[in-house]
């Protein structure tokens, strides 16, 4: 068997298939989320407007439909509130042990707690309470046509948590 | 003019489970059963169909279904003819959908129906395709998309805050497979013993094998007229939908409306509304179907909505009230659990159930049922909806 499935499809890259988001600013206006990403910051959008801050960024604020967003700081680190970690079964493109927990950034931080992942970490390990630290890491390029032709790599990275090592 | 009422008078599906067959054949097969089950109705009589459906765009390289499914299915619509789609809810959004194009004025005789092909040829893209179930840039990427991991966490919150234990877990699994025993149309017809479900293959901790719902292919449809209209197509007594809601309040994960994950504020609001505009309590449930996508929903759910105190769940289910004797009898017909959960098709499923509960044709039949609800949670838990039917209108 030479060719099987979808051979019109070989060496191209289907978007509706990538589990990653877009980055570039071709295809979103909230690329300076990941630009500051690469560079080790976690932020998000404040409304100059009306103040509000959310989570995930935003072009338009939700409260009062302000335009005009600043990118701002929230903490790398934050504490465990509760935590999951599935050892068998888990899905195409994480690895075992894949660990979530709900992670408090703290009352300072205007984004107070959210779901991620937690990486570098053996099963067993990880207890509630524990301090945890953003890691940002590369993921997969993404191929995308320029002018007549030409292809360029679109450079992409995400992030996740990871045990504090003292 | 007096105001129009909206009634659920026939509906059916076709066998779920693993199935050696395609999207559009499985449609047909739950709108066969559809009009056996009233068959004064002919597909020419109904003038609406909404489908739900999330993942025939997906799975099936499918969008724009509704015209496939009405030619398929042998209809013209000619008031209504698209499709929705809210994963879980889908099939629920459908008929309050319905009912709201029925009272208007705007349809006599709408299908809602709902269904889902998820088996793929190759199982990785199953798996692989549920990280679309989530919001794509912000929790996918985390590998949120498969459930068991998020309602881990939910349980592992409902105990430490409220003591709840394995075993009140296990024994929503024991009560929801022993009414799916009785239904040919489910994907698994098995009575489990508390000792089977507590000594289950770990899927996550705290949840085992049988306090998760299996991964389904399934559809089926329900059919839903104006009352005048439903009078001269059956003599069966009539079930009213009397009311319902659906309630977003976010979306990402950071953004949860609870104090923690095992309080479902959004819950509480849909409830509350749905009880409103249906004119009716919690006290006066007889019978429900509610979303047991994991053993823990069950366990909230019967708090939220009502039938408990916050927090007493756990005994609640573990003292069988959920059973048939019980205070409220719930998933009558298997649940989730154990009929599975072809998304769009569920809503739907749950609905023909209460339909049957309150004509007293069930299989597992409530003595006496006059009022019940359907429920459904989609997503990673970021939307609730209820459909309130009765016997009798709002008046």
């Amino acid at each position: 068997m030479s060719e099987f499935g979808i051979p019109i499809l070989k060496d191209k890259y289907p978007v509706t298939m990538d589990m990653w988001p877009l980055q570039t600013k071709e295809f979103n206006r909230v690329y300076e989320f990941y630009e500051n990403l690469k560079q080790g910051r976690f932020t998000t959008t404040k409304c100059k407007s009306c103040g509000h801050v959310a989570y995930p960024p935003r072009v338009i604020c939700p409260e009062c439909y302000g335009e005009e967003l600043e990118y701002i700081d929230l903490p790398k680190r934050g504490k465990v509130v509760t935590f999951s970690e599935e050892v068998k079964g888990v899905p195409l493109g994480f690895e075992s042990p894949l660990i979530h927990a709900i992670v408090d950034l703290g009352p300072e931080s205007p984004v107070r707690s959210f779901l991620t992942r937690i990486v570098n970490c053996p099963a067993g390990k990880l207890k509630e309470g524990d301090e945890v630290e953003l890691v940002v890491f590369e993921v997969p390029p993404h191929p995308m046509e320029v002018g007549k032709g030409g292809t360029v790599m679109c450079e992409r990275v995400f992030f996740a948590f990871q045990p504090v090592r003292e | 003019m007096a105001k129009r009422n909206a009634c659920i008078i026939a509906g059916g599906m076709c066998k779920w489970g693993v199935r050696e067959a395609s999207f559009v054949d499985m449609f047909q097969e739950a709108a066969k059963e559809c009009f056996l089950d009233l068959p004064t109705l002919k597909p020419k009589d109904v003038d609406g169909l909404i489908v739900a459906t999330s993942y025939a765009g997906r799975c099936s390289f499918q969008v724009n279904t509704a015209p496939v499914i009405a030619e398929r299915l042998g209809l013209r619509p000619t008031s209504i003819c698209t499709r929705v789609d809210v994963l879980c809810a889908g099939g629920s959004s459908g008929i309050l959908l319905a009912k709201g194009l029925i009272e208007s004025g705007m349809a006599d005789i709408v299908m809602v129906a709902g269904g889902e092909k998820l088996y793929t040829p190759q199982k990785w893209e199953v798996f692989y395709s549920e990280l679309a179930s989530i919001d794509h840039d912000w929790d996918a990427p985390h590998g949120l998309g498969l459930p068991p991991p998020f309602f881990a966490l939910t349980a592992k919150e409902h105990m430490k805050h409220y003591g709840t234990k394995k075993e009140h877990l296990a024994m929503v699994s024991v009560v929801n497979y022993g009414f799916g025993s009785t239904n040919p149309k489910a994907q698994f017809q098995k009575r489990l013993t508390l000792e089977e479900a507590m000594n289950a293959p770990l899927v996550v901790t705290p949840l085992t094998l049988y306090d998760c719902c299996p991964i389904t292919d399934g559809a089926a449809a329900v059919i839903l007229a104006a009352e005048e209209k439903a009078k001269e197509l059956t003599d069966r007594p009539l079930v009213y939908v009397r009311g319902g809601a659906q309630v977003c309040l976010h979306s990402v994960s950071a953004n949860w409306p609870g104090e923690h994950l095992a309080d479902w504020p959004h819950l509480r609001l849909a409830a509350k509304r749905a009880y409103e505009t249906a004119k009716l309590s919690p006290s006066d449930m007889h019978v429900a179907q509610t979303h047991d996508c994991f053993s823990i929903s069950e366990v909230i759910e019967v708090e939220e909505l009502g039938f408990c105190k916050k927090g007493e769940g756990g005994e609640f289910v573990f003292s069988r009230q959920t059973d048939l004797g019980g205070k409220i009898p719930i998933n009558t017909d298997g649940g989730l659990l154990s009929c599975g959960h072809p998304f769009g098709g569920t809503g739907v499923r749950q609905a023909i159930e209460i339909m049957k509960q309150l004509q007293g044709r069930a299989a597992n039949q409530v003595e006496g049922a006059y009022f019940g609800l359907t429920h459904n949670l989609s997503g990673m838990n970021v939307e609730h909806t209820i459909v309130v039917y009765g016997r009798e209108p709002v008046r």
